[in-house]
């Protein structure tokens, strides 16, 4: 080629500056279908984007489109794992509408349920950690020990998995002396096998290795992206909504909050443990404290319409503050029911913790923060993407926390 | 540095192990479970109520065919029929009938790829409680 001579470009060659690993909807580190994109540099993560919608289904407006009581076993169907939080919220607000209170013993036993199923609810998360983790002998011994609490609550409800357990005024079946007995039994089989694993997430190397130091969050972080449940109080950040409003019974019962400082995913799986064996504790304080009375409303004599008014409550379900919004405007259906589940804050909002750890942390981080799409997905699908074309050098990515 | 889970597995060699292999062997259920229910039509008396209370729209109400005698508590001659496999058994159904016609039982095993109803169990009830209404 002679000096001067023009040759017109064909091709352009593009080197990606960043690795696009999709992680999700379906994929074998996930138990959950979301989709997490990740943008690393060589191993490092640099970027996530968290995209949603994969599950989504309406139940809001489903709520009202069905009468105030048909809603109690469908909020109760957002997510399997806390079913008794959901309906126990959404009662609870029809029960101020109504202004009806329940009966000592309903509330003892609505608290029993929840406890239980956080209770198991935090096994399957510890659970999941240790598959997540290659770890798949420790994932089988917590699933086989949470099959008893799953069959506790089979025992108090009458289902293992969607209780179907309160009604407004009270609760749906009664807790007999034979139960209360093999329920203590189920307890006193549990406890010791969750101190045990306490112990194994502590000591075992392998687990520190993958889980210590990892999506530290500061409680700066947890406050200014709003993170909840026991995410936060891993962070030491101390909120639970069972001591700020001790709706039910939680301020009779022997209930302490559990903050930790670590900050990191091992705080947060010890946290859990540390939750579930005060789970334990108030299960059994109420099977041997629970008041006499009537526990059962009958439900043909609830009254049909409900007077106009909105409510607001919130409980603490196993991932944080869960809270619903109900209105009436009279009539036998409500006018609005908006749900915010806890999830939804920390998995939209926690993009950011991914950040200078390696892929191979991406699922253990997630999971870390217990992830529950159903739960999250009947609100607005929040897409993170952005069609920006800036040029930055990758470190400044990071410190930017895009 | 021991590994911690060493005596969990050894323990685990030598003992029964744990899962129960449905269908060959039955997975332990309470009796009072909630499990398949049906309407005993000596007791019904179609008000439908059942059916306008099921949040997972399981329910409707059929005629009494032709060949069954319907009670006299039962001016409409109706009955409901459950579709089972729409059914959330949450028993909704069982608590709001104001003549508490629904059996229960906490029978679980039911994956078909039928559809399958509760008029034929409901329609047993018929037969026999017919004849001594
Ligand atoms: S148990 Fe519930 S879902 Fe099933 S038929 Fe009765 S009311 Fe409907
Ligand atoms: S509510 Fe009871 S009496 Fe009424 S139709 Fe249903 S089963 Fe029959």
């Amino acid at each position: 080629m002679a000096d001067g001579d023009t040759v017109e470009a064909t091709k352009a060659l593009e080197i990606p500056m960043l690795l696009e690993v999709p992680v999700g909807p379906q994929h074998p580190a996930l138990h959950e279908p979301i989709l997490l994109k990740v943008y690393a540099s060589g191993e490092e993560v640099v970027r996530v984007e968290i995209n949603t919608g994969y599950n989504h289904r309406g139940i809001e407006k489903l709520a009202e489109k069905n009468t105030f009581y048909k809603d109690i076993f469908i909020v109760g169907r957002v997510c399997g794992i806390c079913n008794t939080v959901h309906a126990n919220c959404y009662v609870r607000a029809l029960e101020h509408l109504l202004g009806k209170e329940p009966p000592a013993r309903a509330k003892y036993l609505r608290v029993l349920a929840m406890e239980l199923e956080r209770l198991h609810s935090h096994m399957l998360i510890e659970a999941v950690m240790a598959e997540i983790l290659g770890f798949d002998t420790l994932f089988m011994h917590i699933m086989k020990d949470r099959e008893l609490i799953m069959k506790a609550k089979e025992i108090l409800t009458g289902a293992r998995v969607l209780a179907d357990y309160q009604m407004v005024g009270g609760v749906r079946r009664d807790l007999s002396s034979e139960k209360i007995e093999r329920l203590n039994k189920i307890l006193d089989l549990v406890e010791p096998r969750l101190k045990y694993y306490m112990k194994l997430f502590e000591e075992d190397v392998t687990i520190r290795k993958r889980l210590e130091g990892v999506g530290s969050l500061t409680p700066y972080d947890i406050t200014s992206h709003g993170l909840l449940g026991p995410i936060a109080r891993a962070s030491g950040v101390s909120t639970d909504v069972r001591l700020h409003d001790m709706y039910e019974v939680y301020s009779e019962v022997p209930y302490r909050i559990v903050v930790m400082d670590g900050k990191d995913t091992l705080a947060r799986m010890m946290l859990r443990w540390e939750e579930a064996i005060v789970s334990l504790e108030i299960s059994r304080y109420i099977l041997k404290n629970l008041p006499e009375g009537n526990a059962v409303p009958d439900e043909k004599r609830l009254p049909r319409v409900f007077p106009e008014g909105e409510v607001y409550t919130a409980v603490e379900a196993p991932r944080g503050e869960l809270t619903y919004y109900v209105m009436s405007k009279g009539g036998t259906m409500p006018y609005r029911v908006k749900i915010r589940t806890p999830s939804f804050n920390n998995i939209i909002n926690s993009g950011f913790s991914y950040i200078g750890h390696t892929i191979a942390d991406v699922p253990v981080i997630l999971v870390s923060y217990d992830p529950c799409i159903s739960c999250m997905e009947r609100i607005t699908v929040v897409d993170f993407r952005r069609k920006e074309r800036k040029k930055l050098l990758l470190k400044d990515v990071v410190r930017g926390r895009v | 540095m021991k590994p911690a889970l060493l005596k969990e597995v050894i323990k685990s060699i030598f003992s029964k192990p744990a899962t129960i292999q449905y269908p060959k062997e039955l997975t332990p259920v309470e009796l009072d479970a909630r499990g398949r229910h049906y309407p005993d039509l000596s007791k019904c008396i179609g008000c439908s109520l059942c059916m306008i209370e099921c949040p997972a729209n399981a329910i409707i109400m059929k005629k009494i065919p032709e060949g069954y005698e319907a009670p006299k508590r039962n001016p409409k001659k109706i009955y409901p029929s459950i579709n089972y496999l729409k059914c959330v058994y949450c028993y909704r159904c069982v608590t709001v009938c104001p003549t508490n016609a629904y059996v229960t039982t906490s029978e679980y095993r039911l994956g078909t790829p039928e559809p399958i109803f509760s008029d034929d169990l409901s329609l047993k009830t018929l037969v026999s409680g017919g004849k001594s209404d």
